[in-house]
């Protein structure tokens, strides 16, 4: 690892830039604060830079990112670092942090290269593209997805063969591997903490056959097959290329469930399961789409109505418990739903060609690990501490650092940009306090 | 060692091996890739009638002729009458 001890200052630091991260360092930047935003992944967008359309009012998810992507990248008061991570921050005092970046290599000069993807197509490597959660392949050299910021290739070097054919084709010579991971010292006056959430992974609870099962999938890999920039030429099954016409979505997997951990709901899964739903009758029109919830919660402005639509749309609702999923046994890919039909009180079965699985949100505990002096609380449920949720809800345990979107727990778009703006207007009043 | 620009990864060569692992995966790749274009240059065919004839469990034909379609050698083609699987064909 190569030190680079270069200290340099910000006003603020944004831990995330995921849409919360990123609304929260634009009204820092354009207030006239300087913003370093620390990104782990090689794009900022976080998961809505992934998302099809957004309910309830159906806009392409990437219409509203990438101008706002965009903008947060050329703003000329925030600096990006993408693929980095912080490995500590220490309060010295009031309006003083100091903190340790580490800057993985992306072997690719960013300001160099232009997208031109000759060195996608020269790579010979193909593994499991993470941007379309698995469902197809990527390269080793690769643009992570077409609307990423900073759109500019990276290399995969765990999977790199180091055969130099994408340096050999790059026009501009931007490839460089002689990278190494970059340790930055920095200070600044105030942190964001905007690390966002996790998915559930379905793996953990076997009984829904995640995994065993191609044909049954998550909510976000639905998300990506929905997306125009989707991994297939249309909605298919990936157990075997069918277009689906029997779908099954299986809600509060992995929320309301204190037997793998997570009793509390997520709240945004009925929402964008209802939005996929529409949107599939609008892919596929002859399909039948049943969603098996617990409750529906359509409890935000214009919910109720986007609920109404999709049942008026022919969106079938059961509400029941799923038991078990298993495949048929003659070999057709479809799937057996075993349920409890509350309403009803009775165990029912239902055939399906295909199930996605609306996996709940989940802590993301990275933030509780940089800070060795002092202690960042987490709430009961992991999520970061709202020292004062009622009247001051971006405050933490910590005078100085504050929590924006979901990094403090469960929320949607609309809600988690409300919450970057009370996040930075938070942070300036810290700022010009003296 | 002198380090010549646009040949950077021979750098990185004398610093670091290339697991094994990911030899393997390539030449898997090589293989399956190899075995579909080959099949697809005969005829188009449907992903069952490709299962059929490389001998590979279906959800792996869905995701190595997916990427195959991505990286530009294939493309899909006609919808059977039951508007259920596509035919695909290799890209001219
Ligand atoms: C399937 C699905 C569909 C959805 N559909 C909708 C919808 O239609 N409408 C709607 O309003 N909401 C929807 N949502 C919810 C929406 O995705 C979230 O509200 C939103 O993404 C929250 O933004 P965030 O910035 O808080 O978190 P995230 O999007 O999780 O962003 C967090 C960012 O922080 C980064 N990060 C994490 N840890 C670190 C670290 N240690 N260091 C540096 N960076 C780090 C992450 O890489 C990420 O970029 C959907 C969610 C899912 C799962
Ligand atoms: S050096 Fe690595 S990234 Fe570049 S073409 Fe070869 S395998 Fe792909
Ligand atoms: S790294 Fe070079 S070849 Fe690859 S996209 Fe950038 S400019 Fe093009």
């Amino acid at each position: 690892m190569s030190i680079l001890q270069k200290n340099i200052s910000f006003d603020a630091l944004v831990v995330g830039g995921g849409i919360a991260g990123g609304e929260a360092a634009l009204n820092l930047a354009t207030t006239g604060f300087k913003v370093l935003l620390v990104e782990k992944e090689l794009s900022i967008g976080g998961k809505m830079i992934m998302l099809s359309k957004v309910f309830p009012t159906l806009d392409c998810a990437a219409c509203i990112t990438t101008p706002k992507v965009s903008e947060i990248s050329r703003h000329p008061n925030i600096t990006i670092y993408t693929s980095s991570e912080v490995s500590n921050i220490d309060k010295i005092a009031e309006n003083n942090f100091e903190a340790t970046i580490i800057r993985k290599p992306r072997y690719v000069v960013i300001e160099d290269c232009t997208a031109c993807q000759l060195c996608e197509q020269a790579c010979p490597v193909s593994v499991p593209d993470q941007y379309q959660y698995n469902l197809v392949g990527r390269k080793a050299a690769f643009i992570p997805f077409s609307i990423a910021s900073p759109k500019a290739a990276a290399i995969d070097i765990d999977n790199c063969i180091l055969c130099g054919a994408c340096e050999k084709v790059c026009p501009t010579n931007c490839i460089d591997f002689t990278q190494e991971t970059e340790e930055i010292q920095i200070s600044v006056k105030t942190v964001i903490l905007a690390t966002g959430f996790k998915l559930f992974d379905p793996l953990l609870m076997p009984r829904y056959g995640y995994g065993l099962f191609k044909n049954v999938i998550t909510s976000m890999q639905m998300e990506r097959e929905l997306a125009p920039t989707r991994p297939f030429n249309t909605v298919l099954r990936p157990g075997d290329g069918k277009v689906p016409d029997k779908i099954a979505y299986v809600l509060c997997t992995g929320s309301r469930d204190a037997s793998i951990g997570n009793p509390i709901c997520s709240q945004i899964c009925c929402m964008y399961s209802i939005k996929q739903s529409q949107l599939l009758m609008g892919a596929l029109p002859m399909a039948d789409v049943t969603i098996y919830y617990l409750n529906i919660r359509s409890f935000g402005k214009g919910f109720e109505e986007f609920y109404q639509q999709a049942k008026g749309m022919g969106v079938n609702f059961v509400k029941g418990k799923i038991g078990k999923i298993r495949e048929t046994e003659n070999g057709n890919g479809n799937l057996i739903l075993r349920y409890e039909n509350i309403n009803e009180g009775i165990v029912k079965e239902a055939e399906h060609d295909m199930v996605i699985l609306s996996v709940g949100v989940l802590p993301n505990q990275d933030a509780s690990n940089f800070f060795k002096k002092e202690e960042l609380k987490l709430d009961s449920y992991k999520f970061i501490y709202q020292a004062d949720s009622l009247i001051s809800p971006a405050r933490t345990s910590i005078d100085g650092v504050f929590v924006a979107g979901t990094a403090s727990g469960p929320m949607d778009i609309p809600d988690s940009i409300l919450s970057a703006g009370s996040a930075s207007s938070e942070a300036i009043s810290y700022l010009i306090q003296k | 060692m002198e380090i010549e620009k646009g040949k950077t990864f021979k750098y990185l060569r004398e610093k670091r091996d290339v697991p094994q692992k990911v030899k393997d995966q390539l030449k898997e790749f090589n293989r399956i890739k190899k075995a579909m274009l080959d099949a697809l240059k005969e005829s188009d065919l449907t992903i069952d009638q490709l299962t059929q004839k490389l001998n590979m469990p279906k959800p792996e034909v869905v995701y190595n002729l997916m990427s195959l379609i991505k990286y530009g050698f294939v493309q899909s083609g006609d919808v059977d009458d039951m508007d259920e699987y596509y035919t695909y064909k290799l890209k001219k």
